[in-house]
């Protein structure tokens, strides 16, 4: 990322309390102009909380965000430079598609052909040309979502948050969208912020992804960083299908660690965490970065565990074998559905799983 | 929903029970009506079909005036107290101490009417007193008969009383609106208000001027309140009523009944059946947002 790119969206040490109950916990945040910036995480984490927070519709109970540099804290969502997308329903019923979509236009008192015309264009670029005076509920899920992105673009404001925007489509629809919006942001050019807890639609649509769990933000990064290089437990345990072991350090040698997993002793790089022996940590190793071997082991031994094959779960494009290790940790090896399938080892049988150098990472929280 | 395996005969004794109990109900108005298109009125052998007496009623000073009371006391009533339901309404979604609030609001429901009618005199009286002496001890009689009996005692009556209905009959309608949409006409840069008066509004339309036809009904039926709290018994059922235990009912009175009777059924069922073809457009529009999620 351009870090001399400007920033649209700042929120820094953002609280959010309701009672007892912390929902945002001291968050700090830049996002850059022009950025499509995704919120990850599991339901209840609090990362609607830092939407709505960010959109008005919630006052922080502490810290401040900052909307292209100025402080937007105190004021309310109709004097903010942001509009929104919301997961569902937030359709005005009593109003057709275009009135919804000119809604916001008539509000800044735009003359009626300007908002005609404005209205026309962009729900022809929303792909809804035509269904203008149709009433919401005569549309589909996808095209009522689309209403709503063409409701939101129209105003012409820079920062578009959208709020699990796709959630209540079916996974067809959502995958279509997902591809949909991410080139409607390429075409616009302005700051799109998007919640959700799917992963594949954050990985689909993000330059970055930010995680949020228990109100605090655990990990940022560009969709391949946090998918291929996690650095904390959680962000691996999440995205992605990792395979985690909890261990203890055996010893540190230069940049490689030898860590007892309990089955074994196993090799992963040290990478920048400074560690001692007794330390305790996680590996994690993701599910199609590992192989089962049925020969014995040549070379470094220090890139494999040995354990009892327990079942096949066939995925459709992928496969899953289950091993269970002598500590009764348990490894999952995805493969490709057709490789290799004539190779599938008998239930209870000892099977070595192995990885290439590298494949291994070493988390500390 | 009617179940398809179900008894018909059942089905259409049920319809016969529910048809009996409205008749039940209604046959003491439907034979007020009657009466009042006899030309030789109630008790006579012959019955003679006129609309005389519903010309009599408007020559009737009395009732006239009674029911030019009876209106402004209704019209008032309303106007004072749809706003302030929809404002209780407001207040009970937003707040997270609904039971409380409800109950605050209900309250009124649970004291008997000639109890509150009661106490609210016994009120008024002291609050004049208390006024009086307030005037007195500043040298004013600006202070004075502010709260003798008349118009504003039977009017804060008559909204003690209207509160709880108008509160809950927009509360209903308000239930199925999603504040979702208020939060998007916000980031569309709406107000508070302009958010409320063109989305919410609209969609909660048919539950205010319910609650303002009820209003005008219970404010126009109710007698005990407004007999205690008004003074003079000036107004149409105080007149009615009167009448009635004094003289007996007179032709004019019947006719005057009845049209009251026919102008609140008509009110009344213009409302049920505004309500029916609303509910029956949003279970269609239910049935068309459940299906479309999985098609394009």
């Amino acid at each position: 990322m351009d870090v001399e790119r400007p920033v649209a969206v700042e929120v820094s040490n953002l609280s959010k309390h309701y009672g007892s109950v912390v929902a945002l916990n001291g968050v700090d945040l830049k996002v850059y102009a022009g950025e499509y910036f995704v919120l990850l995480g599991p339901s209840g984490g609090g990362k609607t909380t830092l939407l709505r927070t960010i959109g008005g519709f919630l006052r922080p109970t502490a810290g401040r965000v900052l909307l292209h540099g100025r402080d937007v804290s105190d004021l309310p969502p109709d004097k903010r430079p942001t509009s929104m997308v919301f997961q569902g329903y937030a359709l005005f019923p009593h109003m057709t598609v275009a009135g919804n979509v000119g809604y916001g236009l008539s509000l800044a008192r735009l003359p009626k052909e300007e908002i005609r015309a404005k209205t026309g264009a962009m729900l022809e670029m929303v792909g809804l040309k035509g269904l203008g005076e149709r009433k919401p509920h005569e549309l589909s899920g996808g095209q009522q979502q689309r209403v709503q992105l063409a409701r939101s673009l129209v105003l012409d404001r820079d920062i578009l948050l959208l709020d699990e925007p796709l959630a209540s489509l079916d996974a067809k629809l959502r995958k279509d969208m997902c591809l949909e919006l991410k080139h409607l942001q390429e075409k616009v050019g302005i700051t799109f912020l998007h919640v959700t807890h799917n992963q594949e639609e954050a990985m689909t649509v993000a330059d970055r992804i930010a995680l949020i769990v228990n109100g605090e933000l655990v990990e940022q990064g560009s969709a391949r960083e946090i998918y291929e290089a996690p650095k904390k437990r959680f962000t691996a345990s999440f995205v992605g299908e990792n395979n985690l072991l909890d261990g203890v350090v055996a010893s540190v040698s230069g940049d490689t660690v030898l860590v007892d997993v309990g089955a074994g002793t196993i090799a992963v790089g040290r990478g920048d965490l400074s560690l001692a022996q007794g330390d305790t940590v996680a590996v994690s190793i993701r599910s199609e970065l590992l192989q089962i071997a049925s020969g014995p082991e040549v070379g470094d031994d220090r890139h494999s565990l040995t354990g009892a094959y327990r079942e096949t779960v066939y995925l459709g494009l992928t496969t899953s074998h289950r091993v269970t290790l002598a500590n009764g940790a348990e490894l999952t090896v995805r493969v490709i559905s057709d490789a290799g399938a004539d190779a599938t080892p008998a239930p209870g049988a000892e099977v070595r799983v192995q990885w290439k150098p590298g494949a291994a990472r070493l988390h500390i929280d | 929903m009617q179940d398809e395996y179900g008894n018909k005969w059942a089905y259409r004794l049920k319809w016969a029970y529910l048809l009996l109990i409205v008749f039940t109900l209604m046959s003491p108005v439907f034979y007020v009506m009657y009466i009042s298109f006899n030309e030789n009125g109630f008790g006579a052998a012959e019955y003679v079909f006129t609309l005389e007496w519903y010309a009599v009623i408007f020559t009737d000073r009395l009732m006239m005036n009674a029911l030019s009371w009876t209106l402004a006391l209704a019209s008032a009533t309303t106007a004072i107290t749809v706003p302030l339901a929809l404002l209780a309404a407001k207040f009970y979604k937003a707040t997270s101490r609904k039971v409380l609030t409800v109950f605050l609001l209900l309250s009124p429901l649970f004291v008997a009417s000639d109890i509150l009618g009661s106490a609210l005199l016994v009120y008024f009286k002291n609050l004049n007193r208390a006024f009086g002496a307030l005037g007195d001890m500043l040298g004013v009689g600006w202070f004075s008969g502010w709260f003798d009996l008349g118009f504003t005692t039977a009017l804060i009556g008559l909204v003690i009383y209207t509160l709880p209905y108008a509160f809950i009959v927009i509360l209903i309608t308000m239930g199925r609106y999603r504040e979702q949409q208020t939060e998007a006409a916000r980031a569309c840069g709406a107000s508070g208000w302009r958010a409320f008066w063109d989305i919410e509004f609209p969609q909660i339309r048919a539950g205010v001027f319910s609650a303002g036809a009820f209003c005008v009904i219970l404010s126009f039926n109710e007698y005990t309140r407004t007999s205690l709290l008004k003074g003079g018994f000036d107004t149409f059922t105080t007149v009615l009523v009167s009448q009635m235990l004094n003289e007996g009912m007179s032709e004019q009175s019947y006719a005057m009944s009845s049209l009251v009777s026919f102008i609140a059924i008509a009110v009344i069922g213009a409302i049920i059946l505004y309500t029916l073809l609303k509910s029956e457009a949003l279970a269609r529009e239910a049935r068309a947002k459940a299906q479309p999620l999985m098609a394009e």
